[in-house]
């Protein structure tokens, strides 16, 4: 089936749903295209809050530039300033749609403290302000009558002259493949944590927005740039919301002292996460961790506090660990949790792509640079999800009709058929994956050097090699999730070899890139983007692009 | 053992047996019923739903009765005892609803402390009468008669009022007492569901349709009869029987018994002492398996 | 530690084809459900790993075919909602050691639900009555531009609770009302019905308890917590389902049954102190429905004839003074 839309969206989350809902208004057919419903995106899993400088006493270049720090000036200061002074619109606008944002004792909205910022901005709901806002954003969608390709899995962008014109989807229910095509695709489907091993991420983040752009040439920048989150509980690596250090929360080491004195004597526990994850990285390697973990001690803040404002965590220890963290602290450890980087975009969601616009974790505008501050990233998405949104809309006024894909279309099925011909070989994508998810922790994980990474390198490009093999295990059409996890796979991989390789360029130490052989940051050589082009069989192609100043120079980060 | 007893609305009015039956067998279970005669109805949950805060009063009233015989408070229906554990629970909880109550039925000289213990005789008779006096008291055991447990849902649900966290095994005192009994027991997933009846009133069909749907399951696994501890799933169950097997146009015909009807068999009361040759859908079939003739 | 899973098999297609019901989204309740075909699988796994935990590891390293949706893994998303032992249980939060019964732990997706794959059940019911009940907010009057609605932070804690909902359908699973009645909207989508309805800065409270109080809505709810029971985030539906009833009663929809029923409830248990089954039934159909009279009149029938009509002079309890001093303090609307 070939499909005819103004604008298809990639992905269902905040940022997705956001731009759709904006290009709707804007008076072009959306469409919306998502492997899971709407309301299972990861989301639902922000738990902390969403920054704004709405306070009367704050101001946006307050927030700006702890943005800008927080990024380890690496953030392009123009789009942050378009971020932050957009923020408090764009938060008002979601709690005019509903959202139950906690209040303070005027009925006005209230605030909580969050890593990185200099006064309190977080606004939030319980713990659970991610699901809460998603919740709302579905709610709007539905009013608006928005159509949604659910359940379908993207294999391949539609480019025609150049210009990207749609998405080939895979129905799951039927297991047809499906042409959509537009005049204009928003990729909203970021998230890449099953990439590494453990994750906070959902088994659905595997990378699918980055790697089907970089297929159809759109250049991936800062994919370094990985951020492990500092408390995420032991074993099964669930998020434990930065909002517990933000309430008041303590992080312990094995002698029970609260080391980030050592590293951030100011801010303490809430200093910004690449800062706090490497200490606990160092305190644990010099031998004053349990484990492997750090404790994270809420007991003081009482039951008032803890079951309120973080009953979420408070199940999830209770739950996974069997540990009541109003009568014990609880073991957590650094566990990779967002990427900075993404796809190349401007702050109207434009990417070098004409035609593809990105938005939302996928994107890399960059807002976050080196480093992201807890709370800047449901921002991040619902502020650049209407802009790429708005202009998209914009865009496609002067873009003529498709008539073609047909070629595409039987191309990708022939694809998929054969993919699904494949023998048995005794290998598993399953398998495949835990060895390149394990390799990526141990080797470009917090703290990286040289020879880590060069054997990064070489091991990516064995599993590469291999995963041209593996055979799917299941043969069938309905509902085939060994098939779209074999794709998944498939985009995982060709984002490791971004990742590493600007990792190995990067002869720095900057925001979450930690190399013990160039522990110090080096603005002189490397204050600038490093993107990865996607040219096919041969090794991918290396550009820069300058970092973007404005009003804030880059000066010595200390928290 | 003594007990304050309520017995209810509908064992006093459309389920009679019920009522003869439960106090004929108290004697043998060495229980001593003190019916707290002026109690009032517990409002089965809708006047909770409507007036929390008078069926907080009203039923903190029937506890305080209680609480000054004895403490204990028996119950013989899952909707009385579902909603009294509810209004009990919901009171140590939150002590402002019980200070409230008290100021309402201070007036009529009674103020409730928080001490009774809601129980149906179901309970009593494992936790407080103990199985080794069931046993001394069975006369005739029920060999050969296959019984189909039906809980009703107050009795199994919310689980923290019933303190069913802490007694699990309160979820399965019918099966035991079946086998205890000497009959047969059948299993089958409604067992723990809704007969429907407080839907009966909204819905007539689909309120039949589910009490109808959960017998015919028990009779495909081959029940010969169901036993429940509610006379409200008794009148769904037995009473709207032959509407409820038009509703789903296949025949029913499954007797249902009382708790205390079916104890009452065990311990050698005939069946017309229990009342039943009283009900709308024939026991006879049932009785014969066990010799007994209605 | 050694555990057995037996996985409810299903696939349209293939090797194991099976009949499709199609034409029929809303299948008979769990009684007539049809046999299923059940693989035995067995995993070894850390004591405390949950069933979710032992589907992956089926998929990942035994059977590549077992098609489960799962995301997040710690009960935020929703997805991997199914039948465990025969209730509905989110599998990420089911401790396999705890649904162990007979030696063996048994999923399968819902027998009251459409099944797509395996374990993937089609949640079209679920959506399609998610929308039903006007699920958006409709804005009183904006607040000035840059400015919030002032409202107290009790009265958004009034609504965290349905906020908490995952939508992942345990509560319509296992819900005896939509199993035999397919208009029901089931109660996920009353619970949100509740939340726009209390929400302070919604504009059309009245007409949406309207709608709510209309066939298919609150009073097709049989108050049996099955609901309450199965959610796992306790966002405990049926209350919210009773408070949309006050809020309706209150607002004067009380043209309906349920109305009825409760108002023929208060007023015998006020003048005799217990219920009168008698006046109970036909007061609560409608004195002057004809219809729903006669249809009442076979089983009154058979009700006399088994002996088991209520006294015609209903008897007042001694004491019935108390009652009546407790519904003049209290009684509200029942004075």
């Amino acid at each position: 089936m070939i499909a005819d839309h103004d604008i298809v969206v990639l992905g269902a989350g905040l940022a997705g749903m956001r731009a759709a809902l904006e290009a709707a208004r804007g008076g072009a057919n959306v469409a919306v295209v998502t492997k899971v419903h709407p309301l299972r995106s990861h989301s639902n899993a922000a738990q902390g809050g969403i920054n704004a400088a709405i306070g009367e006493t704050d101001t946006w270049e307050s927030h700006a530039f702890d943005t800008i720090k927080g990024s380890d000036y690496l953030a392009d200061q123009d789009s942050v300033e378009i971020m932050c002074r957009e923020a408090p619109s764009d938060v008002m606008e979601f709690e005019h749609m509903g959202v139950i944002f906690y209040r303070n004792a005027e009925g006005k909205l209230g605030t909580r403290a969050f890593g990185g910022a200099s006064q309190a901005r977080t606004y939030f709901v319980g713990d659970i302000t991610g699901q809460a806002l998603l919740v709302t954003l579905y709610d709007q969608i539905l009013k608006a009558g928005v159509k949604v390709y659910e359940e379908w899995f993207a294999t391949t962008l539609y480019m025609e002259d150049g210009r990207c014109r749609g998405v080939v989807g895979l129905e799951m229910i039927t297991g047809e493949l499906h042409l959509l095509r537009a005049k204009a695709v928003i990729n909203g489907a970021g998230g890449v944590g099953r990439l590494y091993e453990p994750s906070t991420n959902a088994l659905i983040c595997t990378g699918d927005g980055y790697g089907i752009a970089y297929l159809a040439g759109a250049p991936l920048m800062d994919m370094e740039m990985v951020q492990y989150h500092p408390t995420t509980l032991a074993g099964s690596g669930f998020l434990m919301t930065e909002a517990a250090r933000g309430e008041g929360g303590y992080l312990l080491n094995s002698l029970g002292e609260r080391f980030m004195k050592t590293y951030a004597p100011k801010m303490m526990e809430l200093a910004s996460r690449d800062v706090v994850s490497r200490s606990e990285a160092t305190e644990i390697a010099a031998g004053r961790g349990i484990d492997g973990n750090v404790l994270l001690d809420v007991r003081h803040l009482g039951p008032e506090v803890v079951l309120k404002k973080l009953p979420q965590i408070h199940e999830l220890a209770i739950d996974y660990l069997g540990l009541d963290m109003l009568k014990v602290p609880i073991p957590v450890r650094p566990g990779m949790h967002y990427m900075m980087g993404g796809i190349k975009t401007d702050s109207d969601g434009q990417t070098p792509v004409p035609g593809l616009y990105a938005a939302g974790e996928v994107a890399c505008v960059s807002v976050h640079g080196g480093n992201r501050l807890g709370a800047n990233s449901l921002l991040d998405t619902i502020v650049f999800g209407r802009r790429s949104g708005k202009n998209a809309a914009n865009y496609i006024k002067s873009v003529p009709d498709s008539l073609g894909g047909e070629k595409l279309l039987k191309a990708e099925q022939t694809r998929i058929a054969e993919l699904l011909a494949r023998p048995y070989t005794g290998e598993t994508h399953a398998r495949l994956r835990l060895e390149l998810a394990t390799m990526m922790d141990k080797y470009v994980g917090v703290y990286r050097d040289e020879a880590g990474l060069n054997e990064a390198l070489a091991k990516q490009q064995d599993i590469k090699k291999r995963y041209a093999t593996v055979a799917v295990g299941d043969k069938g059409r309905v509902y085939n999730q060994a098939l779209t996890f074999a794709l998944e796979l498939g985009y995982m991989i060709d984002i490791a070899e971004t990742t590493i390789r600007s990792a190995i360029l990067r002869k720095e130490s900057r925001g979450a890139q930690a190399r013990t052989d160039y522990p110090q940051r080096n603005d002189a050589e490397w204050l600038k983007h490093i993107l990865v082009h996607y040219r096919g069989d041969k090794a991918p192609e290396i550009t820069y692009l300058p970092v973007t100043i404005t009003q804030w120079k880059p000066e010595a980060r200390t928290y | 053992m003594k007990v304050a007893f309520h017995p209810g609305c509908v064992s006093k009015g459309a389920c009679p047996e019920l009522y003869v039956s439960a106090t004929k067998i108290a004697g043998s279970l060495g229980l001593e019923l003190q019916e707290l005669t002026e109690a009032p109805c517990t409002g089965a949950g809708v006047l909770s739903e409507q007036n929390p805060e008078l069926g907080d009063s009203l039923n903190a009233l029937t506890l305080a009765m209680a609480e000054s015989m004895g403490g204990t408070l028996m119950t013989i229906c899952s909707t009385c005892q579902g909603v009294l554990s509810s209004v009990n629970h919901g009171f140590e909880k939150k002590p402002e609803r019980l200070e409230k109550a008290n100021a309402t039925i201070q007036d009529q000289g009674y103020t409730y402390k928080g001490t009774t213990k809601v129980k149906h005789l179901l309970w009593l008779l494992f936790e407080d009468i103990g199985v080794e006096k069931l046993k001394s008291a069975i006369k005739r055991k029920l060999t050969g008669l296959k019984i189909a447990p039906f809980y009703g849902c107050y009795i199994l649900r919310p689980t923290d009022a019933l303190g069913l966290k802490e007694r699990p095994e309160r979820k399965t005192y019918l099966e035991q007492l079946i086998e205890l009994l000497g009959a047969e027991r059948v299993e089958y997933t409604g067992s723990g569901k809704c007969c429907g009846f407080p839907m009966l009133t909204f819905n007539r069909d689909k309120s039949l349709s589910m009490g109808g749907n959960h017998i015919l399951e028990a009779k495909d696994k081959g029940a010969d009869a169901l036993v429940t501890p509610c006379p409200l799933c008794h009148l769904n169950l037995d009473g709207q029987q032959p509407d409820a097997a038009l509703a789903l146009s296949k025949p029913i015909d499954t007797p249902i018994f009382h708790l205390p009807q079916l104890l009452g068999l065990a311990f050698g009361f005939s069946p017309q002492e229990l009342r039943l040759d009283h009900h709308v859908v024939s026991t006879k079939r049932a009785l014969e398996k066990v010799e007994l003739k209605v | 530690m050694k555990f057995t899973i037996e996985v409810g098999r299903y696939n349209p297609e293939g090797k194991y084809a099976e009949d499709a019901k199609q034409g029929a989204p809303y299948p008979a309740p769990w009684s007539s459900a049809p046999a299923r075909r059940y693989q035995t699988y067995e995993v070894d796994l850390p004591e405390h790993a949950v069933v979710l935990d032992a589907l992956i590891e089926i998929r990942e390293y035994q059977d590549e075919s077992v098609a489960v949706r799962c995301a997040c893994r710690s009960a935020i998303c929703g997805s991997c909602a199914m039948w465990v032992n025969g209730h509905a249980h989110l599998a990420c939060k089911s401790k396999l050691k705890d649904f162990t019964k007979d030696g063996k732990t048994r999923v399968e997706a819902p027998p009251s639900m459409p099944v797509i794959r395996d374990l993937v059940w089609d949640m079209k019911p679920f959506w399609e009555n998610h929308r039903r009940v006007t699920p958006w907010l409709e804005n009183k009057p904006l607040p000035p531009p840059m400015k919030e609605y002032i409202v107290s932070n009790d009265s958004m804690e009034e609504l965290i609770q349905e906020v908490t909902c995952i939508s992942c359908g345990c509560c319509l699973m296992d819900c005896e009302s939509f199993a035999v009645n397919k208009d029901f909207m089931g109660p996920h989508a009353l619970a949100k019905a509740y939340r726009y309805a209390a929400d302070p800065r919604d504009a059309q409270t009245q007409e949406r308890l309207g709608d709510y109080s209309k066939h298919g809505g609150v009073w097709d709810c049989t108050h049996c917590f099955e609901c309450v029971q199965q959610c796992p985030k306790g966002v405990e539906p049926l209350e919210q389902i009773l408070k949309l009833r006050r809020m309706a009663v209150n607002a004067g929809y009380t043209k309906n049954a349920g109305t009825r029923h409760a108002d023929a409830f208060a007023e015998s248990v006020k003048h005799s102190g217990r219920l009168n089954e008698l006046t109970l039934l036909p007061k609560s159909v409608g004195l002057f429905n004809v219809f729903g009279q006669l249809a009442t009149l076979p089983s009154a029938i058979n009700m006399i004839r088994a002996g088991k009509l209520p006294p015609i002079i209903h008897k007042t309890i001694p004491g019935v003074n108390r009652i009546k001093a407790i519904f003049d303090k209290v009684g509200g609307r029942f004075k």
